[in-house]
């Protein structure tokens, strides 16, 4: 009865939430007040798949919900990201019958790296994705090896791990196990031999904190690794991306599946890899994933293209405080060929809390704009001083770089007679405050 | 003149080799020629050779595993201090230089012993805070931002004084700790790139020169002052 009562209430609330307008946590969080179990008292389905990370989760869960649909599973997921325990539990029982059976075949968690220990006391995953573990919201999540210790308390004995292969730190959680299954990258043509980063964490092995040496490197920490005291490797990959062409667009997993891409990133490159190999494991076939992720337009709003006067041009959205999220950006923005100017606004650091931290912008290599791709840079925001004093130190000649404290007169500035295409990089925190002078698509 | 940034590769939690590039572009800007060596685990330091000396945060982890490589670097570094000239030790790398550093799981680690604290980790809640410190040596207030999980016991003398933010213990509103010119502060980041005055007070120490700020230093701390102030009048 407890059960019935609680599953009422919650779809209720939820229901009225919607046509409030109100986000998906409130419901969850006064069911979890009526009955704190209510998790571990419901039926769940066969497959509870949980993705977590620094970076990725929203796009990855988007994209595995995608492929499971189209392949006719049902799915329940958490898109609008409220990934607490309240949100979980909203998920949850707004698709449970009232007899508290969960109706979908798949339940599809996106889980904060702080609060996964939390929500997996009461429902614990069959399969668990981690994605990768950066330097991100410092701020409030300490620092990579924090957010570990505080992940390795969320894995419960019977999840079958799904780890990124290519992440030293994120393959820590698999050593020594022997179910996992590892996804990752072979050497790819974008690869480099050396380290090309502000910072390396990759430079001591996490196991036994002796010196790494890599024989290739994707991005930053993220490569082919190898301890040269303890043994400990880079593991051999289940599901792999065997190339990629990021000027033409393509990528191949395991040697025969053709992806075209609507981003060229290597951000976005892993994202369907995680996706494809939950999607494997699934039971979906190779090729009908291949054809579902062909030209994939993520519908999360973290890229959007717009047009401003004559111009146009595209809003990559980046984490504030989180250097990888701003590389794979300027990555994608300097290998333009056709000729681009770049956007950078910080204005407020967090949209969810208060900081005025910039030390991050210090960890993001800005010198990749320093590429014949790039025409004018303009910076914006708050903190456009610290951007510029950032800039100061690199090798990018001043003449490019133009400041503006005031969002608004930065984009009057980029509304002009030039051609270039625009490419806008900022937050969540502040991409509304741009689109607000630009044309959507 | 010239720079020592210490242990490089692994107390870089922050950005924090960014406060080497603000202390070699005065230095450079006083009429000096400036070089940077880094250095890391079981490399030959002679700190009698540098100006200048600088260690950033780590994990707990990384600190640890500093710590036994500095142990032996004691003697040399206290007789560097000692002959008065200036180091900066920022977020929990200047918790080595107390008696005893305490884990999460109990165990114990001896400290370089040039302070008398003890330091006391957790692993439950990270503390972290934006901060603001005041100090009788600074005419304006020292900006940047706390991320720990220790306590730090038995500083009687602290450097700062906290307006926002937190200080060496949660029962205190003392912060970071000085002994002739070495400055210890937990605050983490690129805190001589935030803090122009800070800066050109320790400038003055190393070079004795008087040395102008960057502008856009200037005018990025004068922004964040202005939204911790109001923060603080919240």
């Amino acid at each position: 009865m407890k059960v019935f009562f609680t599953i009422l209430i919650c779809k209720l609330l939820r229901f009225v939430g919607k046509l409030i307008g109100k986000g998906s946590s409130f419901p969850g969080q006064i069911a979890l007040k009526l009955c704190p179990d209510i998790l571990s008292r419901v039926q769940l389905p066969e497959y509870i798949i949980a993705v977590t990370g620094s970076n990725g989760k929203t796009s990855t869960v988007e994209m595995i919900a995608h492929i499971l649909s189209k392949n006719g599973k049902s799915v329940a997921w958490n898109r609008e990201g409220s990934n607490q325990i309240e949100g979980v539990t909203t998920l949850v029982l707004s698709n449970a019958t009232f007899g508290g059976k969960v109706k979908s075949d798949i339940l599809l968690i996106e889980s904060d790296e702080r609060f996964a220990r939390y929500t997996f006391k009461y429902i614990k995953p069959t399969h668990y994705v981690i994605t990768n573990l950066y330097r991100d919201q410092l701020t409030r999540n300490g620092h990579p090896e924090w957010v570990f210790d505080a992940l390795k308390d969320s894995i419960c004995d019977g999840t079958q791990l799904i780890l990124n292969a290519d992440d030293p730190l994120v393959s820590l959680f698999g050593k020594d196990k022997k179910d996992v299954i590892w996804f990752g990258a072979d050497k790819l043509s974008s690869d480099t031999e050396t380290l090309e980063s502000a910072y390396n964490d990759g430079a001591y092995c996490p196991a036994c904190r002796k010196p790494m040496t890599y024989s290739t490197y994707h991005y930053n920490h993220i490569g082919h690794y190898a301890c040269t005291s303890c043994g400990y490797k880079r593991h051999d990959t289940d599901y792999t991306i065997t190339s990629v062409d990021l000027d033409g667009g393509e990528m191949v997993i395991d040697g025969k599946h053709r992806i075209t891409l609507a981003l060229k990133s290597l951000y976005n490159i892993y994202n369907i890899l995680s996706a494809y190999t939950v999607a494997r494991i699934v039971g979906i076939d190779g090729a009908e994933i291949a054809a579902d992720m062909n030209d994939y337009v993520l519908k999360n709003g973290r890229v959007i293209t717009f047009e401003l006067g004559s111009r146009r041009g595209t809003l990559l959205t980046s984490k504030h405080e989180n250097s990888i999220s701003y590389n794979q950006s300027l990555r994608v923005a300097s290998a333009y060929k056709e000729g681009c100017d770049v956007m950078i606004i910080v204005d407020a650091v967090s949209r969810k809390y208060f900081t005025s931290d910039v030390s991050w912008l210090w960890d993001i290599d800005f010198d990749m704009l320093r590429s014949e791709n790039v025409g004018e840079i303009v910076l914006a925001g708050k903190y456009v001083n610290d951007l510029a004093l950032r800039f100061e130190y690199t090798d990018i000649p001043a003449e490019k770089i133009h400041c503006y404290e005031d969002i608004n007169e930065a984009v009057s500035y980029l509304d002009s007679n030039r051609k270039e295409y625009i490419y806008a990089i900022t937050c969540f925190s502040d991409k509304g405050k741009f689109l607000a002078r630009v044309k959507g698509e | 003149m010239k720079i020592l940034h210490m242990y490089h590769d692994v107390m870089n939690l922050y950005g924090e080799y960014a406060n080497v590039l603000a202390m070699r572009d005065m230095i450079i800007k006083s009429g000096e020629p400036c070089t940077v060596d880094k250095k890391s685990y079981g490399e030959e330091v002679d700190f009698g050779e540098y100006d200048f000396v600088y260690i950033g945060s780590g994990t707990e982890r990384g600190q640890k595993s500093v710590l036994a490589d500095f142990l032996p670097r004691r003697d040399a570094f206290k007789a560097y201090v000692e002959s008065g000239k200036v180091a900066l030790l920022t977020g929990n790398s200047f918790e080595m230089l107390g008696k005893t550093i305490t884990d999460s799981d109990g165990r114990s680690y001896s400290g370089s012993e040039l302070f008398d604290f003890t330091v006391t980790e957790q692993n439950k809640t990270r503390n972290t805070a934006d901060a603001v410190f005041t100090a009788e040596f600074l005419s304006r207030p020292l900006v940047g931002f706390i991320n720990k999980c220790s306590e730090i016991k038995g500083i009687s003398e602290p450097m700062f004084s906290v307006k926002l933010g937190l200080g060496n213990c949660s029962d205190g509103k003392g912060e970071g700790v000085r002994k002739n010119n070495l400055f210890c502060t937990h605050l983490t980041g690129p805190v001589l790139m935030k803090n122009p005055e800070f800066l050109t007070y320790m400038t003055k120490l190393v070079t004795g020169r008087d040395v102008e700020p960057n502008l856009l230093a200037v005018k990025g701390y004068e922004v964040t002052v202005r939204e911790l102030n109001a923060r603080i009048e919240q």
